[in-house]
């Protein structure tokens, strides 16, 4: 029997988790833009957002992150390392591109040298999803393979009922069967059908534009240049990409004492390459537009077999001149 | 800061920590100097991981780190030696350090040259400029085994006398029967008692004509010697299978994550920074 969580449980669920000691995250309207953040009660997440403006990413990758810091005595260097703070965590109402972004991330952050920043933030959340019953014109999960309703790096998924009423759950791991285990007085068991996913149109055929990029003589094509024209370069698609993962590592402080700190970078920056010697491999804007496209469709998937892209749209969506992945590999189907 | 602070996590971008135990001016605003581990837990794993051709992030400490390659050779484990000219924020911060000074290092890190797969065969080095310390690395790495090696060939240049590093060991591999060793400048580099060639490095290789026979070749130095150099060679009949290479890129993690060092899709920290000249002409050219 499959068991229904109400909406009108959603405030008892929040608090039942919160004495339980996780912190309840979710999207939440900010002044400006929407992310994922801490509640403290059901009715403070915003479940009907297409998705958040800003993605889930930066709940396990933060845009600055202390690693160590440093004092500097006579003959002798004092570290600490920083880690994040131990605190389970209940992530509800994430959109199943957000989640198969994290999935995406696990092996970049975890092949050879295994980033603890990531991994400790990763054991210790429990991704609940909800299947997408709405999308807008820049959602392309399908283009990309995925689905609305797609469980990759979901812990538990949930399908909506009609008239906000609640969510059909499904346990996909034991973790989420953990936390759903909390909150088992709220659900109740019953069988009813969830409300049809939508439909989100293919806008490309992925196929057709990994095999024109994978080959090398397209690595030189004009079409670069012309695509990427009028890209400024703001990074903001870098930012907003649930799996776009470059970093700075940076000090912070002076010679005595200080905070080593991994930052946010993008390949959007001309500094991101540039040598001391001024060369620079990657020197013009579409030398840099096409190192994100090949990087998500070719070079990505080439090591770690998936692509570096969940199809939440947020470049095409957030950026300030209309470019976007789209955009790029719609015109590359056309070549 | 809500950030709590323990030491039990394992931390992969924490680097080691090293004393300066000797340092020494190579040419104007190049500098070498010999670190020594100060956490023997540090040393051990160094020794179990080094081979040549590896690289490090050297650092500072409220500058930040910078990538060079370990200079001194696997046979010689006990430090490590760094070659670098003075240029950013980070190297200028080394080179303001003395003797005695702490510093840091994190590594080593990428592939090796396979110098196992080199026993039997004659060797030829090709270098330019800032460019030897990786080279030397191999050289001695081989130097310290010679009888597993055929023939060892070297050829140095370097725009202008004053611009040659290691120039102590430059006169004891001329004195060494065992080792041939060409030096050239570019012309108008030379001082009135130069008593070597003159010429560029390309041009003195093709004049000294090693055979490419059961060689295989080591090139670095700045990318238009390399480009010149590995015509040169093809021309000499070398098959880019047996010529090898060291990339350099920016890099700020060295371990395959912040994502900048890739040439194609090539990553320079972890696929290398050594390559056979047929790996590179596989890159695209434009990524270089």
């Amino acid at each position: 029997m499959t068991r229904i969580l109400f909406s009108d449980k959603l405030d008892n669920c929040v608090a039942k988790w919160r004495s339980a000691g996780l912190t309840v995250i979710g999207p939440v309207q900010g002044e400006s833009l929407s992310s994922y953040a801490t509640v403290e009660k059901g009715t403070d997440l915003h479940l009907g957002l297409v998705l958040p403006d800003r993605s889930l990413k930066e709940l396990f990758f933060p845009q600055t992150e202390p690693m160590l810091s440093y004092t500097i005595k006579k003959n002798e260097i004092e570290t600490a390392d920083f880690t994040p703070p131990s605190a389970p965590r209940i992530i509800f109402g994430a959109r199943p591109c957000d989640a198969s972004g994290l999935a995406i991330d696990d092996p970049l952050f975890g092949w050879d040298y295994k980033d603890e920043y990531w991994f400790q933030r990763r054991n210790e959340s429990v991704i609940v999803t909800i299947a997408c019953t709405k999308a807008d014109d820049f959602c392309l999960c399908t283009s990309l393979k995925l689905a609305p309703d797609s469980t990759k790096g979901s812990d538990v998924l949930l399908r909506s009922l009609d008239k906000n009423r609640g969510w059909l759950v499904e346990e996909l791991t034991d973790r989420g069967r953990e936390a759903f285990a909390i909150i088992s007085e709220y659900l109740q068991e019953g069988s009813e059908p969830a409300l049809p996913t939508v439909e989100v149109p293919e806008k490309f055929n992925l196929d057709t534009c990994v095999t024109w990029l994978q080959n090398p003589e397209n690595f030189d094509s004009k079409f670069w240049k012309e695509i990427s024209m009028r890209c400024i370069g703001c990074a903001s698609c870098t930012y907003l990409c649930p799996t776009c993962h470059c970093f700075d590592i940076q000090d912070e402080g002076d010679t005595y004492s200080g905070i080593r700190r991994k930052n946010w970078d993008s390949c959007s920056f001309a500094l991101f390459t540039m040598h001391t010697s001024g060369h620079n491999p990657r020197s013009t804007q579409s030398a840099r537009w096409r190192q994100r496209i090949m990087h998500k469709f070719n070079y990505f998937p080439g090591k770690f077999s998936v692509n570096s892209c969940s199809g939440c749209g947020r470049c095409s969506r957030q950026c300030p001149v209309d470019m976007g992945i789209t955009e790029t590999l719609q015109e590359i189907s056309k070549l | 800061m809500t950030e709590t602070i323990h030491n039990a996590q394992p931390n992969i971008y924490k680097p080691a920590i090293m004393k300066i135990v000797a340092r020494h001016d190579e040419a104007p605003g190049v500098r070498t100097m010999r670190l020594e581990f100060q956490n023997p837990a540090d040393h051990e794993q160094f020794k179990k991981t080094f081979r040549t051709g590896m690289f490090g992030l050297y650092g500072v400490y409220g500058e930040g780190e910078s990538t060079f390659c370990v200079a001194s050779p696997e046979t010689r484990n006990e430090y490590i030696e760094c070659t670098f000219r003075q240029s950013g924020r980070v190297t200028s911060a080394l080179a303001n350090a003395d003797v005695g000074d702490l510093v840091t290092f994190r590594g080593p890190y990428g592939n090796r040259f396979p110098i196992e797969e080199f026993h039997g065969k004659n060797l030829l080095f090709i270098s330019g400029g800032i460019a030897l310390p990786p080279t030397r690395s191999v050289i001695w790495s081989c130097l310290d085994q010679r009888e597993k090696f055929g023939k060892v060939t070297i050829v140095y240049g370097a725009r202008t006398v004053a611009d040659l590093v290691y120039k102590h060991e430059l006169d004891e591999w001329q004195k060494r029967a065992d080792v041939d060793l060409v030096l050239t400048v570019d012309p108008g580099g030379e001082s009135p008692d130069w008593k070597y060639r003159v010429g560029f490095v390309p041009t003195v290789l093709e004049e000294a004509a090693p055979s490419p026979d059961n060689c295989i070749a080591v090139i670095c130095g700045p990318p238009i010697m390399i480009k010149f150099t590995l015509i040169s060679l093809k021309k000499l009949g070398f098959d880019e299978k047996n010529v090898y290479t060291t990339l350099e890129n920016r890099m700020k993690c060295g371990v395959g994550k912040c994502g900048r060092c890739n040439v194609g899709s090539v990553y320079v920290c972890k696929e290398g920074p050594v390559f056979t000249a047929e790996e590179v002409s596989r890159m695209p050219a434009a990524d270089l």
